[in-house]
């Protein structure tokens, strides 16, 4: 028996006390996890309570625990359900596995981005080995990082008895995780508490790991994710009712509101047989899976003199600019060229090189320093609760890792890739998509990434399907696995049979003969059978694509984005530069068609370096569009006097976006017309608005004197009318422009507009949506403005129908209850009227 | 002179559109108490505030070294965490959860 000896703990923060009692949250305020302290911090780095081992540190960043050499467990937690931020805000400064020192800084974190974005910043010391302790604090009061805040009795833990008792374990069916993310630190407390209850002997298996069910470090360390397949084991007396008891505990979610999951395959296969997930790129495939895993890199914290690793720095980094200049020059295509052209901007980035040379100075070595100064900024991209910034993350992250293979002479290894691959991973890099032989992969499979990362837009240049947003399980398939790739449904099925493999070929066979039927007709004019003509034009932000979409028969350009111009840079575009875009463009066009700009729309979503405006909490209802363009109306003014000198050249159309009030288009139009007055315009280009904000399509009579044209934005306009974002994980599925409510403000707005003799366009997503047309020509839209590869296909569905059926369906749909139901309403009338019509059947 | 001229058009067209210059600030705010508003340079100084994270306020000042930290604690302010640009968690402690 060891004598009782008594270990300090240190205050891991700088901060308000608050009493264990206090804390809102019930796993911690009943100690479930363990007794302990919280702190309401005032400073943002968590630093080492003891010296110890690093036993467990969550992905996300946010909790961690120290084992000391004697056993002491302590567990700190930043903030309460942080665990939601998915490591945003947080930047962990050791690994599990690292000793480390009393006092030793452990995880930065973003106070302000937590306090913003997370319930609560309160941070909980809790000793989770059980020992009893003395406060050497009160319960309030003020506490400095460092200072002495517990006396913990080592060697007198209440121990448990390790003996398993003999006999054959009893094991459960496998169980799919339901917890959003894993068995984080409170319903793993829960699972462990109900563990101990039971005498018997109990583990967690996740694949070929196990964890002492009773212990909540243990299971942490399982770092288990939603979806995961786990299985309870049990030796000793009760064995059977523990496994019992833990199974449901785990199916019900260990006290967190979970989504029922799928059913548990009945056979004891772990892995289903169709896999989910989300359409990065359209399209489907057939082949074979290999998978991708990056190497971990072993980096010495410290290096040779600091002019030496200097010197190994600066060579990794001109030796990856050249690679990166190679891999532009012969890049297949232009969005690859432009990936790596940003990637030797990152690498060029002064504050990058500022940091790894400071930490250089401090004596560390030079691949240490890279690492730690690209991750710490990665770790801030994502921070910054910015779905753009935190793709580029993933870029910083590729092009951190390239230079530090240089530094560590760490070679690139070619994939050798079978024929008809698949390549599935984790994450996929720019840099490992770019260099792939397009002839042999078919397609991607990722567990993260989403719909504007670097890959996603890769595999829609190349053509490729790909959907990201997998289940984890994925990445435990055997490479040579044959899969069907389904991006258009976000499925990956498994071992298909034969029925499957004929549909998906019938289906190529009959699109490509689609296709190449629509691009040989994609000149010819758009017309319904009965005699309509309507307008399909093009949704571009360049020239290229501009020409592009000439080429395929755009009737003009419905919506330029000039925020191209805008983008990506540090000072605005100077005037000449404006006028050579725009006039390329309207001559691209030609005085024959439509030149339709739409006026810079910026906000706090998307922001521009030189436009400084204060962070605001729901950017999608502050300053964009014209409202910011009216706070600074030198901006508009300079872009009206651009475009207006490319008015000779196309049928110019300025477009207004945002606008809510008749008084936005009046001031407008005012800059507008002193504009052209300088110039000496005589005629005024038309000017018209968008309709995306509900007001102005409830108004759209009052407003329609006042405009040339209207152009509905069907995604801004249906996330505002539903107040659903778009982009929200859960309701973007729901968030559809189909919905009645958006179908009755666009006839509306139709109406309003024909009514004083002006045009309605189309030009959001929807227009592009084949299902779409007959309903938005029923409703009487004029103009159909869509994507640009989308052309020839939207103009071929035109030629297709009735006008006067159109009109009968959309009515009809106007009155359904739902988005759901009007797809199925529209998929039927597609049914009869077109597949089943006589001109198709040839 | 122009853009003046056309601002104050602007606001009179559209009052919410254009922020006012002066904050209207003068009533107790949500959080913070006249003592802790004056502890803070007074109302002027302050550029904005919100409740966040259950125990805290965070404001954001015009100058920062116009705070009494002294002053504060007083006010009844346990804590305060400086986050640089003028911007202060103030913490004030648990406030009822709705």
């Amino acid at each position: 028996m060891a004598t009782p000896q008594q270990l300090q703990l240190l205050a891991p923060l700088s901060g308000v006390l608050m009493a264990l009692d206090e804390v809102p949250d019930p796993v911690f305020a009943g100690r479930i996890i363990g007794d302990g302290l919280c702190i309401d911090p005032t400073s943002s780095t968590l630093c080492a309570p003891l010296a110890g081992v690093v036993s467990d540190v969550q992905v996300s960043g946010h909790a961690l625990t120290i084992t000391s050499d004697t056993g002491v467990q302590v567990l700190m937690h930043i903030g309460l359900d942080t665990v939601n931020l998915a490591g945003k805000g947080f930047i962990r400064r050791v690994e599990a596995g690292q000793r480390v020192v009393a006092g030793q800084a452990l995880i930065d974190f973003d106070a302000d981005y937590i306090a913003l974005h997370a319930r609560s910043l309160l941070t909980l010391m809790l000793v989770v080995s059980g020992e009893p302790f003395d406060s050497l604090v009160g319960s309030t009061g003020l506490l400095e990082v460092g200072q002495p805040v517990l006396d913990v009795g080592v060697g007198v833990s209440p121990g448990e008895n390790p003996a398993a008792a003999q006999g054959d374990a009893v094991f459960s069916q496998p169980i799919n995780l339901p917890n959003p993310n894993g068995l984080h630190a409170r319903p793993a407390a829960v699972f462990a508490q109900a563990a101990k209850a039971f005498s018997a002997t109990i583990h967690l298996h996740r694949l070929q790991a196990q964890a002492n069910a009773k212990s909540l470090v243990a299971i942490m360390a399982l770092q288990t994710a939603q979806g995961d397949s786990v299985q309870v084991s049990a030796e000793g007396d009760d064995a059977e009712a523990a496994v019992e008891a833990l199974t449901r505990l785990l199916t019900e979610g260990c006290g967190e509101a979970v989504t029922a999951p799928a059913p548990v395959e009945v056979v004891g296969a772990e892995m289903p047989n169709i896999l989910r997930g989300v359409c990065a790129s359209p399209g489907s495939a057939l082949g074979q899976v290999m998978q991708i895993v990056e190497a971990t890199l072993m980096v010495n914290e410290f290096g040779a003199a600091p002019p030496v690793e200097r010197e190994a720095l600066s060579q990794a980094l001109i030796e990856a600019d050249m690679a990166l200049q190679h891999l532009r020059d012969t890049a297949s295509g232009e969005a690859q060229a432009e990936i790596f052209r940003a990637h030797q901007e990152l690498l060029a980035d002064p504050s990058l090189l500022d940091q790894a040379h400071a930490l250089i100075d401090e004596g560390k070595s030079a691949a240490f320093a890279w690492k730690t100064s690209t991750e710490a900024t990665a770790a801030m991209f994502r921070s910054l609760g910015n779905a753009l910034l935190a793709e580029r993350a993933a870029d910083l992250a590729d092009v951190g890792q390239r230079v530090l293979k240089l530094i560590l002479g760490v070679h690139e290894q070619t994939l050798e890739l079978a024929d008809d691959t698949i390549l599935i991973a984790d994450q996929l890099t720019p840099s490992q998509t770019a260099g792939l032989d397009t002839r042999k992969v078919l397609g991607f499979a990722t567990v993260g990434g989403g719909a504007t990362s670097h890959v996603a837009i890769l595999a829609r240049a190349c053509g490729l399907p790909a959907i990201c947003g997998m289940p984890m399980q994925m990445l435990t398939l055997d490479n040579g696995t044959r899969v069907l790739l389904d991006a258009d449904k976000g499925e990956l099925q498994l071992h298909p049979d034969a029925e499957s493999i004929d549909q998906l070929r019938t289906r190529h066979a009959q699109q490509r003969q689609r296709h190449q039927q629509e691009l040989a007709q994609a000149s010819e004019a758009a017309c319904t059978r009965d005699g309509q003509h309507i307008e399909v034009t093009a949704n571009v932000a360049s020239q290229s694509e501009t020409a592009q979409a000439m080429e395929l028969g755009a009737n003009g350009v419905g919506l330029l984005r000039s925020e191209f111009l805008y983008l990506d840079r540090q000072q605005a575009p100077s005037h000449d530069e404006q006028v050579a875009t725009y006039s390329a463009i309207a001559r691209t066009i030609g005085p024959a068609h439509n030149l339709v700009v739409r006026t810079l729309d910026v906000g706090g979503d998307k922001p521009l370096a030189y436009v400084p405006m204060d962070s605001e909490s729901n950017p999608f209802l502050g300053l964009r569009g014209i409202r910011l363009c009216l706070e600074r109306p030198q901006l508009l003014r300079e872009q009206f006097r651009a475009i207006l000198a490319c008015s000779a050249l196309t049928r110019l159309h300025i477009m207004l976006p945002m606008v809510t009030h008749l008084a936005e288009l009046r001031l407008a139009r005012q800059i507008l017309e002193q504009e052209a007055q300088v110039l000496g315009l005589t005629h005024l280009p038309k000017l018209g608005i968008m309709i995306e904000v509900p007001a102005v399509a409830l108004m759209a009579d009052v407003l329609a004197p006042h405009v040339d044209f209207f152009s509905i934005g069907t995604n801004d306009l249906t996330q505002y009318t539903l107040a659903m974002d778009r982009d929200h994980p859960r309701l973007a599925s729901q968030a559809d422009s189909f919905h009645p409510a958006v179908l009755r403000l666009i006839a509306m707005t139709v109406k309003a507009a024909h009514a004083h003799g002006k045009w309605v366009g189309v030009c959001g997503a929807m227009a592009s949506e084949r299902l779409a047309v007959p309903l938005l020509l029923g409703l009487g839209v004029d103009e159909l403005s869509v994507s640009v590869p989308l052309i020839p296909a939207i103009k071929s569905a035109v030629r297709e129908l009735n006008l006067a059926d159109c009109r009968i369906i959309a009515e009809q749909v106007s009155n359904l209850e739902s988005a759901g139901d009007v797809r199925d309403a529209l998929q039927r009338f597609h049914e009869v009227k077109v597949d089943g019509s006589p001109v198709m059947e040839n | 002179m122009f853009d003046k001229l056309q601002q104050a058009f602007w606001k009179a067209l559209t009052p919410d559109l254009v922020p006012d210059e002066i904050k209207v600030a003068a009533n107790p705010i949500e959080g913070l108490s006249a003592a802790m508003i004056s502890a803070l340079g007074g109302v002027d100084n302050l550029k904005s505030r919100q409740p966040v994270a259950l125990t805290r306020v965070r404001v954001a000042l015009h100058d920062a070294a116009r705070v009494d930290r002294e002053a504060l604690s007083v006010a009844g302010v346990a804590g305060v965490m400086p986050l640089g640009d003028g911007v202060l968690h103030l913490i004030t402690g648990l406030r009822a959860q709705g």
